[in-house]
C-alpha cells in the first residue's frame, strides 16, 4: 500500500511537471506575449512600446530558463536601470544595496506561486479564495446531486422493467443529455426573468459569493447537479437492476423476506459500490463543469478564474491553476482507489 | 436660477462672432457651446451671449437626498497609470478620487473643474489657465499651478509606454526628446499657467477633458495605481479586479465643488462586475443586484423598458467603422493597398440597413467620413449612394472578385449584428466575405493590424480631434494603415482654425478625400442609453461614459 501511495505521488509531481511545461510553452508564444504587454499597457499601443515593455520586464529571456525562474532552480531576472534594480523576486524598483540582500530564487519550489498580472495580486491569495467560493458550490451540488441520484437509481433499478423504472430513466437521460449552457439558460428564463414571471429565484449568483441563500444560489447548484445526477442515477440503476437479479437476492425472496428488506438490508450495500466510483470521477468533472456554471451565473470561484486567466494570458495564474487541478483531479482517482478497496473486499492493491 | 446680467469681461472675439451665427440660425446651441466653450468662454457666459439661461440638468426630477449607496453594474478593470488607462471604466473607477482640469457636459459644453476658467489668443497658440483657488489635495496641502504643470510635464512624456495623453497634447512636445518642450508649459504665479502651443492647437482644452487627463499627486507611482491622492469627494477604498470597487465619500475632506456645484450626496458608491454579457446585466439588475447599469445595448433597451426601468438616452458622435487596414499583408499581397477594392466596399453597402440592421434604429447615418452632425466643423457633402452593382464592377477591374475577405467582429450585440450585415451586403452584391467573430478577451490584442474588421469609437467633442488620432498617418490608433500627405497637410491646417467656419471649409475637403479614398465604412452615430432603477437624480448616461459621482443622489 505504501509503495503504491508513494508511486501515485510520483505520478502526480510528473504529470503536474508536463502539463505547466505544455502551459508555460502556450501562454509564452511571442503573439501571447504581445497581447499581455498591451493589456498590461495600453491595448492600443504600438510595436515599439510592446517590444520595450517586454524587455523591461524580462519577457525577453530564453523560455527554459523562464521556466526555470518559475520552478526556482534558476536564480530570478534582474535588470538594471537609472532608477535602480528591477525583476523577478524584487518589489518594484528598489536600490542596488537592497537588491543584493533580496533572495536570489524565487519559484514555486521556494512556495511563491507569482504574481497575478490580471488581478494585480498574489497568485496564491487569489487560488486559495477561488477554491474556497467552488468549494461552498460544489459542497452544495453534491448535497443535492448526491442523495437525488441514489434514490432515483435505487428506485429505478428495483423493478426492472416497471413504469417508475421507464419514468426515472428516461429523466435521468434527459438530465445528462442537456449541457449546462442550455439547461442554465432555460432554468434562468423559466424561474428568474420577467419574461415567464416566476421570478423565484435569482438569475445572477453574484451575491451569493458572500451572503448565499436559497434564492440566488439554488439556481446554479441545480443546473450542476441535474447534469451529474442523471449520469449516476443510470450507473446506480444498472447496478441496483445487476444486483436485484442475482440469485442470492432470489433465493432471499424465496424465504419469505419482504421486498423492502431484502433492497435495504440485502442490495444496497453491494450495488453502491459501482456508483461510488463514478461520484468520485465526477470531482474533476464538476471542476471543468463549473466553468461554464460560473460564467453563466457570474460566481467568481474557480472556474472564472481559469477563463479570466486564459482569456488575459495570466501566466503565473494559469500555471497555478493547472497544477491544482492536476492535484485534485488525481487525488480523487486516489482516493476513489483506495476506497474501492474498503468496498469489495475482493479487490486487492499492490 | 438668477438671469444673467454681464458675461465675463474678456470674451473671446470669436465666442461674439459665434452667437451671432447662433443668433442667424446658423449654428445649433449644442455646436455654438462646443465652440465657444472651447475658447475659455464660461458656461454661463456663453448662455449669457445668446440670452438663454443654461439648460437645467436634464434630470430625472426630484430632491437630492444626502447619504445612500448605490451600486452601479461596471466592468472592473485592473488600473494601470492614469494617462495609459485604455477604458473608461478605469477612468470611472478613479474618476471619484482623481478629478479633471474641465469637464465635458452632455449639452457638447465644456466647465471648469480643478481650472477655474481659462482663455485662448486669437490663433488659439497661446491657453492661460487659471486654477480655482480653495482646492485642496486629499493630504492637505494646496493645489497650485505647480501640479498642473507637472499633470502636463507627465502626459507629455510620449516614450512612456501606453501613454495616450502624448497625442492629446503634442503641440507642447518636443519631438527630439520626447518631453515637455522647453518654455511650453509656464508657471505665470501660482494661480496661472500659460501654455505655449508650438502650432494653433484648438483641441487642448477638450483633451484635458478626456478620460486619460486624471489629476494625479506628486507622489503618484504608475507602479501603485490603486493608491491614488486626489482632490475628489470620494475614496477608492477597495478594488478587486473583475468584482468590484467601492468609492466612499472623503468625510474627512470638505469637498471644494459643494458650493460651486452641489453635491456629493451619496456616502458611497459600488461597482460590480458582471462580465461583458448584456443579459448577464439584465439578470442583476431584475435581482435587484445593482440598481443602476453602465450601458443598456441593443435588444435589451426595449426589454428593460418593459420590465419599468427608467430610461436615460444622450445622442453622441459615437460610432463604428468596419474597415479594412492597408497594410494588411495576407499571402503576401496587401489587398487593401488598391483604393478600388477599398471603394468597392464602402460602395456595396447602404448605410441606412447597417444602422436599421446593426443598431435597431437607435441613431442617425452617418456618411463614412467620421465628422458628425454634432460635430462644430461638420460639412454637407451630396449623400451618399449604394451601388452593388457598381461596387462588384470595381471588385472585378481590380481583380478582386475571387478573394475572400475575411470580416472580424467582436462577439457582443450591435458590433456583431452591424459586421453581419455588412457581410450580408457584400454577398448580395457578389463579393465574397466569411465572418470571424472573436471573444471580447482576445478581440483588442490585435485590433489595429486586423486586414478587416470593426472598431467602435466612442464621442469626441471636434471633428477634427478623431481625425487626428486615428487618421492622420502614423498615428498609433490609425487602424485603417491609411497614409496619406494630402489629408495629413488639410487636417494640419484645420487643427490650427479656431473659428469653425473657416475649419469647415478644410474639413470638407477632408471629409471628401476619405470618403474618395474608400478609407472606412463607417455606418452611423449611436444615440446612448442607460438604465436605472425609479428614484435616481443626475445618473443620466454621459455623452463620453463619464460617471460623474459627486451629481448622483437618491431621491428625498
Amino acid at each position: 500500500m505504501g509503495l503504491f501511495l508513494l508511486r501515485r505521488v510520483g505520478m502526480m509531481i510528473l504529470t503536474a511537471l508536463c502539463l505547466t511545461v505544455i502551459v508555460f510553452v502556450l501562454t509564452n508564444l511571442r503573439p501571447n506575449l504581445e497581447k499581455l504587454a498591451k493589456t498590461q499597457g495600453n491595448f492600443r499601443m504600438s510595436d515599439e512600446a510592446v517590444a520595450s515593455w517586454l524587455e523591461r520586464n524580462g519577457y525577453d529571456e530564453a523560455m527554459p530558463l523562464r521556466y526555470g525562474q518559475w520552478l526556482g532552480v534558476v536564480p530570478g531576472w534582474r535588470q538594471e536601470t537609472d532608477q535602480g534594480v528591477t525583476g523577478r523576486c524584487l518589489d518594484g524598483t528598489i536600490a542596488p544595496e537592497a537588491a543584493a540582500r533580496a533572495p536570489r530564487f524565487c519559484g514555486v519550489l521556494q512556495g511563491d506561486w507569482g504574481f497575478s498580472t490580471v488581478f494585480r495580486e498574489e497568485v496564491s491569495t487569489i487560488v486559495a479564495k477561488r477554491l474556497g467560493l467552488t468549494g461552498k458550490l460544489m459542497l452544495w451540488v453534491l448535497a443535492l446531486m448526491v442523495p437525488l441520484a441514489l434514490i432515483v437509481g435505487v428506485l429505478a433499478g428495483m423493478r426492472e422493467g416497471s413504469w417508475l423504472d421507464r419514468g426515472l430513466s428516461s429523466l435521468s437521460i434527459i438530465t445528462t443529455a442537456t449541457p449546462e449552457y442550455v439547461s442554465g439558460v432555460i432554468l434562468i428564463a423559466v424561474f428568474a426573468s420577467s419574461s415567464v414571471g416566476l421570478k423565484w429565484f435569482k438569475g445572477t449568483a453574484t451575491g451569493a459569493m458572500d451572503h448565499a441563500n436559497f434564492e440566488n444560489f439554488f439556481l446554479p447548484v441545480l443546473t450542476i447537479a441535474l447534469y451529474g445526477m442523471g449520469y449516476i442515477a443510470r450507473m446506480t440503476r444498472a447496478s441496483m437492476a445487476e444486483v436485484m437479479a442475482a440469485q442470492y437476492i432470489r433465493t432471499a425472496r424465496l424465504k419469505g423476506v419482504s421486498f423492502s428488506n431484502v433492497v435495504i438490508k440485502h442490495a444496497l450495500r453491494n450495488a453502491l459500490i459501482a456508483p461510488f466510483t463514478v461520484i468520485m470521477l465526477q470531482f474533476p468533472w464538476l471542476l471543468n463543469g463549473v466553468v461554464i456554471v460560473e460564467t453563466l451565473f457570474n460566481y467568481k470561484g474557480f472556474g472564472w478564474t481559469l477563463v479570466q486567466a486564459a482569456g488575459n494570458n495570466d501566466i503565473d495564474l494559469l500555471l497555478a491553476v493547472s497544477v491544482v487541478s492536476v492535484l485534485v483531479v488525481l487525488t480523487t482517482q486516489l482516493l476513489s482507489d483506495i476506497g474501492y478497496v474498503y468496498l469489495n473486499p475482493r479487490i486487492r492493491i499492490s | 436660477m438668477t438671469p444673467i446680467t454681464t458675461p465675463r469681461e474678456c470674451i473671446h472675439p470669436a465666442a461674439r462672432m459665434h452667437a451671432g451665427e447662433y443668433a442667424d440660425g446658423k449654428l445649433s446651441r449644442r455646436e455654438f457651446l462646443t465652440r465657444v466653450t472651447a475658447l475659455g468662454v464660461g458656461v454661463t457666459a456663453a448662455y449669457g451671449l445668446i440670452g438663454e439661461l443654461p439648460a437645467q440638468a436634464q434630470t430625472l426630477e426630484g430632491t437630492p437626498r444626502m447619504g445612500g449607496t448605490l451600486r452601479v453594474q461596471m466592468q472592473v478593470k485592473a488600473l494601470k497609470d492614469t494617462r495609459s488607462a485604455d477604458w473608461s471604466e478605469i477612468a470611472c473607477t478613479t474618476r471619484g478620487t482623481c478629478e479633471y482640469l474641465v469637464e465635458y457636459e452632455n449639452d457638447g459644453s465644456f466647465r471648469g473643474m480643478l481650472l477655474e476658467s481659462w482663455e485662448a489668443n486669437e490663433d488659439a497658440t497661446e491657453y492661460r489657465l487659471r486654477i480655482r483657488p480653495g482646492i485642496k489635495w486629499h493630504t492637505g496641502e494646496d493645489f497650485t499651478a505647480a501640479d498642473v504643470a507637472r499633470n502636463i510635464e507627465r502626459w507629455c512624456e510620449k516614450n512612456v509606454e501606453g501613454n495616450s495623453m502624448a497625442a492629446r497634447v503634442s503641440s507642447l512636445i518636443d519631438p527630439d526628446t520626447g518631453k515637455a518642450r522647453d518654455g511650453a508649459i509656464e508657471i505665470v504665479d501660482p494661480m496661472t499657467v500659460v501654455l505655449h502651443t508650438s502650432f494653433p492647437d484648438i483641441s487642448i482644452i477638450p483633451g484635458f477633458a478626456d478620460y486619460p487627463a486624471a489629476i494625479v499627486h506628486a507622489s503618484y507611482d504608475p507602479a501603485k495605481p490603486n493608491e491614488l491622492i486626489g482632490t475628489g469627494p470620494y475614496k477608492l477604498t477597495r478594488i478587486d479586479v473583475g468584482l468590484s470597487a467601492r468609492l466612499e465619500r472623503a468625510a474627512d475632506h470638505p469637498w471644494w465643488g459643494t458650493d460651486i456645484y452641489g453635491g456629493p450626496y451619496l456616502d458611497t458608491i459600488e461597482y460590480i462586475d458582471y462580465g461583458t454579457d448584456p443579459s448577464a446585466w439584465l439578470a442583476a439588475i431584475e435581482a435587484e443586484e445593482v440598481d443602476m447599469l453602465y450601458e443598456s445595448v441593443g435588444e435589451f433597451i426595449d426589454i428593460m423598458n418593459d420590465i419599468g426601468l427608467v430610461q436615460s438616452e444622450v445622442v453622441t458622435a459615437a460610432t463604428l467603422v468596419i474597415r479594412p487596414n492597408q497594410l494588411a499583408e495576407i499571402d503576401g499581397k496587401q489587398p487593401y493597398a488598391d483604393k478600388r477594392v477599398r471603394r468597392a466596399l464602402s460602395m456595396a453597402v447602404d448605410n441606412a440597413v447597417l444602422l436599421e440592421l446593426g443598431y435597431g434604429d437607435r441613431g442617425e447615418i452617418a456618411e463614412n467620413h467620421h465628422v458628425c452632425r454634432i460635430h462644430p466643423e461638420y460639412a454637407k457633402l451630396p449623400p451618399l449612394k449604394a451601388d452593388p452593382a457598381g461596387a462588384r464592377a470595381l471588385m472585378e477591374e481590380a481583380g478582386m472578385l475571387d478573394f475572400e475577405h475575411d470580416l472580424i467582429s467582436i462577439d457582443d450585440d450591435w458590433r456583431k449584428n452591424t459586421a453581419d450585415a455588412v457581410a450580408a451586403q457584400l454577398r448580395d452584391a457578389g463579393i465574397k466575405v466569411k465572418r470571424t467573430v472573436l471573444p471580447g478577451a482576445t478581440f483588442w490584442n490585435d485590433w489595429t493590424k486586423y486586414p478587416f474588421s470593426s472598431t467602435n469609437w466612442n464621442h469626441r467633442p471636434l471633428g477634427v480631434q478623431i481625425w487626428a488620432l486615428a487618421y492622420r498617418s502614423g498615428e498609433a490608433w490609425n487602424e485603417f494603415g491609411w497614409s496619406n500627405p494630402e489629408f495629413d497637410a488639410l487636417l494640419e491646417q484645420a487643427l490650427a482654425i479656431a473659428d469653425a467656419d473657416k475649419r469647415r471649409e478644410i474639413v470638407a475637403k477632408g471629409e471628401a478625400l476619405i470618403q474618395e479614398e474608400g478609407v472606412t465604412i463607417q455606418p452611423y452615430w449611436r444615440s446612448l442609453y442607460r438604465h436605472m432603477r425609479p428614484g435616481l437624480i443626475g445618473t443620466e448616461m454621459h455623452i463620453t461614459f463619464e460617471h460623474h459621482h459627486y451629481k448622483w443622489a437618491w431621491a428625498a
